[in-house]
């Protein structure tokens, strides 16, 4: 009768510490909701203005004015000292810092940054006060309160890359120079079906989102649109705010100003490495002869080499990718006479090894990655850009600052 | 013995050096002239040549060492600390069945949660250990390593302090021993070999358990995130400077074991 007490109060013990732990892990989520229900007259109504926002892009096509911006130079500067003298700036590592490096840098403070997962529990527990978020993603989930959104609505602020002047180009279209020497044809419809697609879903984020949700999505329907929504802002507009003409126009000058960063930030261990970084020009890293035939085309004359092509994404789908599920959706790579097949990534997927050794024909990278995969040895080429500005922004509640 | 039999025993003796020691070289010659790279159907940028690793290692070779400071200090102390804690619940185990024999069961349950998992949850626990992000990485995977040590430690004691041999049990109630007696004479020496088959399992896995921890601390560093960080970047030469030296730490650490065992079993006459 003892032992079996014991060996009742062993059990129950074991459970409660198993609890405890489990509790732990779910710290963020229990603190969220009890933010969101604080914060819900705020949430509303920014769900309000996201959602006119985004009716509003719909109907002009435009979005050039309503492109989220940061706060101004002044505020940032202060708000970046304090964060940084405390050590809590947030960011994810892994080629993601260079351009919060950057602006560190141009405030001269110390470039330190402790490496955020892939949630925004420290930022809401505030052991990150300021903490690095896509506005296209990770704004979103602290901003909304949809399934797994942290619902703080307007009253956190932002520090914009772009307004900044440390913007660096991120998600763009890219093969090997091999590939695309011997399949130009494929490389041009490609592109075609591609940036119809973009155009398409930039235009009808609300649908694009739908779509991208019934091809097996990674995260929520509410999350998604917001996504479509911003991505949408990404294609369309340039660094400084003004309409884009041509979805994925490689811009000179942001593409400049993402090398010259680049050189500055990257620093790779390997000698051979780092001064084939250093002597990288920008006919190194991209072609525009393969966009420019493809946006003089009519789209109907084209002769893949290659019929049957794949495109590694870097991330699970979402509406990130948004282009290519429409394109595939309506059949503009089927018009152009492709069979395509879309490879989600996700977690560690190293989409330009992926490309270089050919398990894929093209991929889904930022400029910084094909740049330093060029530099350690791939030989990799941009043919399209399709975010035209950089989506990274640092995110912080004003009442940390006061 | 005759003279035949020791030619032969030494010439085996030699033999069992000079052939491992023969295949290392041919495999490393191998790799160096691309052969390696062929039969994998890989090639010289995914794995790179070792005279290409080795120069990007002389290059960096302070970084590199720090790195792996980073990671041995958080095995060896995860390690240590681990396999005081198991050794302790095997102690309890032991003398109190009722609860010790709980205490084992939530070690081998919390060790068997894939590494994945523990991790995330260690840094949430941690979160208010120290102000200082490298502080309470440090814990976190420390932590991590840690548990996996105890798990192991703690079920081999147990059964080095409980499985004694039968006869020396009979023996020492013939002595009309008492609990305290058996429990020192007995009991603890049985289970230093037991101890050892413990570090033998969990000496290489707290090694893994601090590489694979880094890729989800809050504090950038050591071996195992350099690998992961190098490999997003595309820099393979560079993940591979910190693969060898991931194998070097495990490589050496065993052998550092090795030699202490055996000096205590000629201590202990075992």
């Amino acid at each position: 009768m003892k032992k079996r007490e014991k060996k009742a109060a062993a059990v129950v013990l074991t459970a409660a510490m198993a609890m405890t732990m489990l509790a732990g892990c779910g710290g963020g989520s229990s603190s969220s909701s009890a933010a969101s229900e604080t914060e819900v007259q705020t949430t509303a109504s920014a769900a309000e203005t996201t959602a006119a926002a985004e009716g509003e892009s719909e109907a002009s096509g435009s979005v050039g004015s309503d492109v989220k911006v940061g706060v101004p130079t002044e505020e940032a500067q202060k708000v970046l000292k304090a964060a940084a003298e405390a050590g809590q700036i947030g960011n994810w590592g892994n080629g993601n810092q260079y351009e919060l490096l950057a602006l560190l840098n141009k405030y001269k403070l110390p470039t330190d940054y402790v490496t955020m997962d892939f949630t925004m529990d420290a930022f809401d527990s505030d052991s990150i006060t300021l903490a690095s978020a896509m506005v296209y993603n990770e704004l979103g989930l602290v901003m909304n309160d949809y399934d797994g959104g942290y619902g703080y609505g307007d009253s956190v602020k932002t520090i914009d890359m772009n307004d900044e002047g440390v913007g660096m180009l991120e998600d763009n279209i890219f093969c090997t120079k091999k590939f695309a020497e011997e399949n130009p044809q494929t490389v041009e419809a490609f592109l075609y079906a591609s940036l119809k697609g973009w155009e398409y879903a930039a235009q009808h984020p609300e649908e694009a989102a739908k779509i991208v949700y019934e091809a097996g999505s990674s995260v929520s329907q509410g999350h998604q649109q917001y996504m479509a929504g911003q991505v949408a802002k990404l294609v369309q507009t340039d660094m400084n705010g003004d309409t884009v003409k041509q979805v994925g126009n490689m811009d000179e000058k942001a593409m400049q100003q993402t090398l010259d960063l680049a050189k500055q930030y990257l620093n790779l261990d390997d000698a051979s490495a780092q001064d084939k970084l250093k002597n990288t020009t920008l006919d190194d890293i991209r072609d525009t002869k393969y966009m420019e035939e493809a946006v003089a085309s009519d789209g109907k004359s084209f002769k893949p080499e290659k019929t049957d092509v794949s495109i590694q994404l870097k991330w699970l789908p979402q509406s990130q990718f948004m282009g290519y599920y429409v394109a595939e959706a309506k059949g503009y790579y089927k018009e152009v006479g492709l069979n395509v097949n879309i490879v989600s990534g996700g977690g560690d997927v190293a989409e330009t090894t992926a490309v270089n050794n050919g398990t894929v024909d093209f991929g889904v990278t930022w400029v910084s990655n094909l740049i330093a995969a060029n530099a350690g040895g791939m030989d990799l080429l941009e043919v399209a850009q399709i975010f035209q500005r950089s989506g990274l922004e640092l995110v912080y509640k004003p009442e940390n600052f006061k | 013995m005759t003279a035949r039999s020791r030619r032969s025993n030494s010439l085996d003796a030699a033999l069992t050096v000079v052939l491992p020691v023969m295949l290392g070289i041919f495999i490393i010659a191998l790799w160096q002239g691309g052969g390696l790279q062929a039969l994998f159907h890989t090639d010289s940028y995914v794995l790179p040549a070792p005279t290409r690793i080795f120069s990007i290692y002389q290059d960096n070779s302070a970084a590199v060492w720090k790195n792996i400071w980073k990671t041995t200090s958080v095995a060896m102390l995860g390690l240590l600390l681990g396999s005081i804690l198991g050794y302790a619940v095997a102690l309890l185990a032991t003398n109190f069945p009722g609860f010790g024999g709980g205490g084992l069961a939530v070690i081998g349950a919390f060790a068997s949660v894939p590494l994945v998992a523990l991790a995330p949850v260690m840094n949430n626990l941690t979160r208010d250990v120290s102000r200082v992000a490298e502080t309470r990485s440090f814990v976190a995977k420390m932590l991590v390593v840690m548990l996996i040590a105890a798990a192991d430690m703690g079920l081999n004691a147990y059964r080095g302090l409980t499985e004694v041999p039968p006869y020396s049990e009979d023996l020492m109630m013939t002595y009309a021993a008492s609990k305290r007696t058996v429990f020192f004479k007995l009991r603890l020496p049985n289970s230093v070999p037991f101890i050892f088959t413990a570090l033998k399992i969990s000496v290489p896995a707290s090694i893994m358990t601090a590489i694979v921890s880094e890729y989800f601390a809050e504090y950038a560093g050591g071996v195992g995130r350099q690998i992961r960080e190098n490999i997003l970047m595309a820099q393979y030469a560079t993940a591979w400077v910190y693969i060898v030296a991931a194998c070097g730490i495990g490589v050496v650490s065993y052998a550092v074991l090795m030699i202490v065992r055996g000096i205590i079993h000629k201590k202990l006459h075992m």
